[in-house]
């Protein structure tokens, strides 16, 4: 299980997370990314974080509950 | 004793091609903001494209910087590479070349720096990009001896063409945000 962090202040919305994975990453009405959910066991969250040019997605494997 | 001319071509043909990657860069650049393609390019590969595109320029910038200093035509000392305006060819055309490549490599080193320095500078400094396109036209334009050549003054006329038509897309139309596809639902 991954959880998955945004910093908000780096997101620029380019929306390459998104694309990666959508059931996690949506561009909200502000032009940034915003999280559907907080943590998944789809390995695309690490993809999706991998091709975020500001670096601004965070992703941390923890013990599933 | 006959001159050899490998550095020279070498240096001529390493600028226009650096300028074209610069070109190629700045087009890429503007396809992950203005999104023309829609879906069918993804944003991460005309990321990697952009990238790429961004550091085979300054590679070749080098290579054309290096090969300047070894060819006997023009006799470029080594710092005028680096200090805009010591050139004694050509002076102001090569430091707004000098300039432009020490500005694009400010730009490719803050995106290293980018967490540190923040999303709005890092952005203030990618605006930095046009001035680079201006400059390094103006140089290839001005110091260029195939400038005047029908095929090199094509080049120069398609890559501010292809720019301008590319940012005037971007300014005139909002930034295309393909809706994600709604999360599936487990039933």
């Amino acid at each position: 299980m991954y959880r998955i962090v945004i910093d908000r202040s780096l997101c620029s919305g380019f929306g390459a997370c998104a694309e990666l994975a959508p059931e996690i990453f949506e561009v909200d009405g502000g032009g940034l990314v915003s999280l559907r959910l907080g943590s998944s066991a789809d390995p695309a969250v690490l993809d999706a974080a991998a091709a975020c040019p500001m670096a601004a997605i965070t992703v941390e494997e923890v013990e599933a509950a | 004793m006959t001159h050899d001319p490998t550095f020279w071509l070498l240096a001529r043909a390493s600028g226009l091609t650096a300028y074209a990657l610069l070109t190629g860069s700045v087009l890429a650049g503007l396809v992950v903001r203005s999104r023309p393609f829609g879906r069918s390019v993804k944003t991460a590969s005309a990321l990697d494209v952009h990238r790429f595109l961004a550091l085979l320029a300054l590679g070749m910038l080098v290579l054309h910087g290096v090969a300047l200093t070894l060819d006997r035509t023009v006799h470029l000392p080594l710092a005028a590479l680096v200090v805009p305006g010591i050139s004694p060819y050509r002076p102001t055309a090569v430091a707004l070349g000098v300039l432009s490549c020490e500005l694009a490599s400010l730009v490719v080193v803050s995106f290293s720096l980018r967490r540190r320095i923040g999303r709005r500078n890092w952005r203030r400094l990618h605006w930095a990009t046009y001035l680079i396109f201006v400059m390094a036209t103006a140089h290839g334009l001005a110091s260029g001896t195939d400038s005047t050549q029908p095929w090199a003054f094509g080049l120069y006329l398609g890559a501010v063409g292809a720019v301008a038509f590319a940012t005037a897309w971007r300014a005139l139309t909002s930034p295309i945000r393909v809706p994600s596809p709604a999360p599936e639902r487990s039933t």
